[in-house]
């Protein structure tokens, strides 16, 4: 799977927890998802949960603090299937 | 005594998922062990375990704002901030007033206080749980001397509404605290709230904070700036009140 998958399916892992959808559907590598998508805080767990629901990986402690934009999230993920 | 950051957060329990909080796959990227250790101890009272899982991470979000302000390019890994004690309140859960709550006063015995170690830094909270969210205040200073905290609930729960809420919010306690100056929010070069006094930034630190339809704040009124006395004001906040008979 490539990048530009992921990133397209990453677009409705984090759908739920965005009120701004044109933002969503411009998203690219370095689209903060607290600062540009304004997702609460709150929810970045659920996304790590979800992440690995949707590509059955299991994302540590490390990996999830670097999830901070979608091309840092595209990168664990790709790291963590490759495993 | 200067307070080199301001550090608070707050959680809507209605936006909470019980059953995905319960989960450990959920929770283990939240808690250490030595933390869900903590809660089957019991020693920060009897409480659900969602409730306690969000009064942790309430606790370590603050933490890592207070400290984000002096380590910018710092990320939130909640696990690896450690909470390694929460003193339950000394007094019967309190029933609270509509609102919006203004605490700046930390010698009740509604709060709770905890102890969290970050690296090698301790840092000291203090929360309130209400019936609708858990709020928290931060600081590496077990004191909390001169700090002013608030919650409010707001209309809407939308960003743009959330975000111009609670700086209105800070806005009017600033005009209480100091009134007759043109108060602005600002941030500094690292991308934190600062306040601006008639124009002058101010190294004042500001931690703001929503979640849902509730917005709060911190910030140290103990600073020189606003030393002149406070007015009497004609109530746009309300004391924490305890209830009798509840």
């Amino acid at each position: 799977m490539d990048r530009q998958a992921i990133l397209n399916e990453l677009k409705i892992v984090l759908e739920p927890y965005t009120e701004d959808k044109e933002m969503l559907r411009e998203i690219n590598d370095g689209t903060d998802l607290v600062k540009d998508l304004k997702i609460n805080s709150a929810n970045l767990v659920d996304i790590i949960i979800d992440a690995e629901a949707k590509y059955n990986v299991e994302i540590d402690m490390d990996s999830a603090e670097k999830m901070t934009t979608v091309g840092s999230c595209i990168d664990v993920i790709m790291t963590k299937m490759a495993k | 005594m200067t307070v080199k950051s301001a550090g608070n957060d707050i959680v809507a329990l209605e936006l909470i998922d019980k059953e995905r909080s319960e989960r450990p796959a959920f929770y283990s990227k939240i808690l250490s062990t030595d933390e869900q250790a903590l809660y089957k101890r019991k020693e920060s009272g009897e409480m659900p375990f969602e409730i306690y899982l969000w009064l942790l991470w309430s606790i370590k979000e603050s933490v890592y704002k207070y400290k984000k302000r002096s380590s910018p390019g710092l990320s939130f890994c909640p696990a690896k901030i450690i909470v390694q004690h929460i003193d339950p309140p000394s007094g019967p859960s309190p029933a609270i007033s509509p609102g919006p709550w203004d605490i700046d006063s930390y010698e009740g015995d509604e709060l709770y206080e905890g102890r969290i170690l970050f690296g090698s830094e301790v840092f000291y909270s203090r929360s309130m749980i209400h019936k609708e969210w858990i709020a928290t205040v931060a600081g590496d200073d077990n004191r909390f001397e001169g700090i002013s905290w608030g919650v409010k609930m707001i209309g809407r729960a939308e960003y743009e509404h959330q975000s111009a809420s609670v700086r209105e919010f800070v806005l009017a306690k600033l005009e209480l605290l100091s009134p007759g100056h043109d108060w602005q929010i600002t941030k500094n070069q690292v991308g934190c709230p600062i306040l601006v006094k008639s124009g002058a930034p101010l190294n004042i630190p500001l931690s703001l904070a929503h979640h849902d339809r509730y917005v709060a704040y911190s910030f140290p009124s103990g600073h020189p700036q606003f030393s002149s006395p406070h007015p009497q004001s004609p109530v746009p906040h309300q004391r924490l009140q305890r209830m009798t008979g509840t």
